[in-house]
């Protein structure tokens, strides 16, 4: 269905409860601006070729608005990949949209960065992992804190593939996040991290989708966010595990470290199970600093704000610790704590 | 009982019917008529009235929810509905005055039985009206008010109108707006400051009727410092067309009050259960809903509190058992309003027979509301390949004070704790029988003890031939 045929998501549904479809459309819901190019580029040998950006919507009004913006459309195919690829994306103007396709054969590691200052930015990230794939993908959000920033990625993954994705968000004013992953074939798994620091008036809403479309096939989600200032995070999960999908194991962890009077989370991981022989659990905790922690870095010496902010960074870093491959590791763990000391500095 | 019916039945325990034996039956269907005439009938002050009327025009105008298991929901004719039907021409006091058949029934469910040994009070509701209400001395001595809710309207109006859909308004969805337009007995509970009411008051509720819709309505005030504990159960016989309860509960707990509130739901797998329970705990109140799901064909039941005062406490233990054709759509709401709050929800679910089980749950921590406590634990069994469960909880948290936790775990019954039942001469079912009802003890162990027992019975009836 196009855009414009779609009627606008009720607030019923938890997709669009806490960030309705009319507060992260650049304009007026039914306008569809015409989009600038996100510049898309990549140093290594890597080359990224220009496609036309896929019509299917799912039935989702944020990808068929994607979808009828245009923006720029690029696609990677990926092999065996020795070194980590890095992807830049470069936002600017006034609503600009890009969309990426990955297509894995091999074992690879890729990084996506996007930034820039634009008022509006959307992003289609889609991924089909071959028999046998590896990726480790990592997605590093510092755009600009007055950008309003769309997103969505659709991951499929065949027979004995993995996926380890992590995401760190530290950009935008207002972030509407949609990642859907589908396991299609046995022995396929995703491992996903997503690490949020909010502050200011910042409002970072994520969706994340994992689908075990298969059995014997493996699923682990944490999502831990520290909020400050007057933020608002929210996180919410849908974990299906489909009829016959015996021996599927799947977790979802959602955490969040409130560090202010006024800052807000919302927490709502689902699970629909319709096979019988599987382990699905999910857990979600929201609280304050503890105080004993605070109390014993301060009488080592550190600040009330260097102790927080040490804090901070070990329960973020912690969101990463699921992810096997070092590399992706290490960069999103580096990139965290760049992040956190220029916060500290500020 | 004919051959048929026991097919339809089958091991349903409840599923017998008496001749239905009305002295007032409505047409089906409902209009602003039948709900003025019920009022009429009942002989309501005029304000009771315009609620109904009032209510009655909310659930027209209002749609169905867009949530939860709508293919069900859609499937409800409310013109096929019957809105009233009085099967006794007033409450009897006294066991004896009331009419055989339907004495017979209560019989079969043991009510006067446990009257008798222990309970504080009993109210048992047939069809749309109490036809029996009993309280003991002692308890009236004390201020105790017990009455089916018709009776409360009469006697205490001034009460009733104070608290009637304070809690729950009638605009709050579109169920609990049917039930206010054509509410019909239920109960009425007032204890007053200070006083413990020791044993368990009880109600039961039985539909007899095909197509028969009830509506009752329970409201349930425990002034400052006083505690009560009500147990409520439900049957219904089956047919092969369906029938609608949706009461609505409200529970007020003043300072320092503690309410406790159990229900043990087993109505026959024709009956759609869609009842708002709601109660508000003001400074320092407790308020327990414990709450068993084992029958209807679908139920949206989700106990809520309003922790209004500080330092009030919510407690919800629920477990739900979704057999072939069932969804057990059940939850718990718990909104901290003030500060210093704190909540416990312990939800545990059985899927059998292509029956779906699902949590719902809402946790609300308001920005002012600083240091609540809370933790939602949802643990969920699946017994075989086609059957479902769902976790939807939701944590909304306004401020950075409050320590919130939530977690859930769907699974099958361990093969080692079946192994090691069966290695001490077990045979399967029986073992699966054992784990099940020692998944369901946090539950049983805080019922009151028939309720317990009859628990475990049930349990053990829906689980026979669930091995092999």
């Amino acid at each position: 269905m196009m855009y414009h045929q779609m009627p606008i998501p009720p607030r019923s549904e938890h997709l669009w409860r806490y960030t309705p479809w009319p507060r992260i459309h650049p304009t007026k819901t039914d306008d569809v601006p015409s989009a600038d190019d996100v510049i898309f580029s990549n140093d290594g040998p890597q080359v990224l070729n220009s496609i036309q950006p896929s019509q299917d919507s799912q039935g989702d009004i944020a990808r068929a608005f994607l979808q009828a913006a245009g923006g720029s459309s690029s696609q990677m195919s990926l092999n065996d990949e020795s070194e980590p690829i890095h992807i830049n994306a470069r936002a600017s103007g006034h609503v600009a949209v890009g969309h990426l396709h990955l297509d894995v054969k091999g074992s690879a590691v890729v990084f996506l960065h996007i930034s820039g200052e634009p008022e509006w930015v959307g992003l289609h990230i889609t991924g089909n992992l071959h028999p046998n794939a590896h990726l480790a993908f990592g997605f590093i959000n510092e755009l600009d804190s007055n950008t309003k920033f769309l997103r969505c990625e659709d991951w499929q993954l065949d027979r004995d593939s993995s996926l380890e994705h992590a995401t760190l968000s530290v950009g935008g004013f207002r972030c509407k996040s949609d990642l859907r992953t589908s396991l299609n074939g046995t022995g396929s798994s995703v491992r996903q991290s997503i690490t949020v620091n909010a502050d200011g008036s910042r409002h970072d809403d994520k969706h994340v989708e994992i689908h075990h479309h298969h059995g014997h096939t493996q699923s682990d989600l944490v999502m831990n966010s520290a909020c400050g200032g007057n933020s608002h995070f929210i996180g919410t999960g849908l974990l299906t595990i489909a009829e016959g999908a015996n021996k599927s194991d799947a977790s979802q962890v959602f955490r969040n470290l409130l560090l202010s009077e006024k800052a807000r989370a919302e927490a709502i991981p689902e699970l629909e199970v319709l096979a019988d022989d599987v382990s699905a659990a999910h857990g979600a905790a929201s609280a304050p600093i503890d105080r004993n922690q605070l109390h014993y870095l301060m009488s080592r010496g550190l600040s009330p704000e260097e102790a927080q902010s040490v804090i901070v960074n070990g329960f973020l870093y912690d969101a990463f610790s699921n992810l096997t491959n070092k590399q992706l590791l290490e960069e999103m763990r580096t990139r965290l704590t760049v992040h956190l000391e220029c916060e500290l500095k500020r | 009982m004919t051959d048929d019916t026991q097919d339809i039945i089958g091991d349903y325990k409840y599923g017998f019917h008496d001749p239905e034996n009305s002295t007032i039956r409505f047409d089906k269907g409902l209009s602003e008529q039948v709900v003025r005439d019920i009022s009429e009938l009942k002989n309501e002050p005029e304000w009771m009235t315009d609620i109904r009327v009032k209510a009655y025009r909310h659930f027209e105008e209002r749609v169905m929810p867009e949530w939860g298991n709508c293919a069900l929901l859609d499937s409800i004719d409310f013109e096929s509905i019957t809105y009233f039907l009085r099967s006794s021409n007033k409450t009897e006091k006294s066991w004896d005055d009331v009419p055989d058949d339907i004495k017979n029934t209560f019989d079969r469910l043991g009510i006067p039985e446990a009257e008798q040994k222990w309970l504080g009070g009993v109210t048992a509701q047939y069809e749309s009206e109490a036809v029996y209400h009993s309280i003991r001395e002692d308890l009236e001595e004390q201020g105790v008010i017990f009455l089916d809710m018709d009776s409360g309207l009469k006697e205490y109006p001034e009460i009733v109108k104070k608290y009637f859909g304070t809690v729950i308004p009638h605009s709050d969805n579109k169920f609990s707006a049917l039930n206010t337009a054509v509410w019909s007995g239920g109960s009425f509970l007032y204890i007053p400051k200070g006083v413990h009411v020791e044993m368990p008051v009880q109600a039961y509720f039985r539909i007899n009727a095909k197509n028969m819709g009830q509506f009752e309505r329970t409201l349930i005030i425990a002034d400052e410092g006083s505690s009560v504990h009500y147990v409520e159960g439900c049957t219904a016989p089956s047919y092969s067309t369906d029938s609608l309860h949706s009461a609505v509960v409200e529970l007020i707990a003043m300072d320092g009050a503690k309410i406790r509130y159990s229900t043990v739901q087993n109505w026959s797998s024709n009956v759609y259960n869609l009842v708002t329970k709601r109660a508000v705990a003001h400074r320092n109140a407790t308020v327990e809903w414990v709450d068993g799901n084992i029958g209807s064909k679908l139920t949206m039941k989700y106990p809520s509190v309003l922790l209004k005062g500080e330092g009030a406490h919510a407690e919800v233990i629920s477990v739900a058992y979704a057999g072939k054709g069932q969804h057990q759509d059940t939850g718990a709401k718990v909104h901290h309003l003030a500060s210093n709050t704190t909540s416990n929800i312990l939800s545990k679910s059985i899927s059998k027979d292509g029956g779906r089980s699902s949590y719902r749950g809402l946790l609300q921590v308001t920005p002012k509301s600083t240091g609540c406590r809370s933790k939602v634990v949802c643990d969920a069994l699946i017994l075989d390949s086609d059957s479902r469960s769902d976790t939807y909880p939701t944590m909304e948290i306004g401020n950075s004070t409050s320590d919130l936790e939530h977690e859930a775990s769907v699974s099958k019954v361990s093969n080692d704790q079946l192994f090691y039942l069966m290695s001490r001469g077990f045979n399967e079912e029986a073992a699966m029988g054992l784990i099940v009802n020692g998944f369901f003890e946090p539950f049983t162990r805080e019922l009151p003890m028939e309720y317990a027992v009859e628990l475990n019975k049930l349990l053990e009836l829906e689980m026979e031939g669930s091995i092999g």
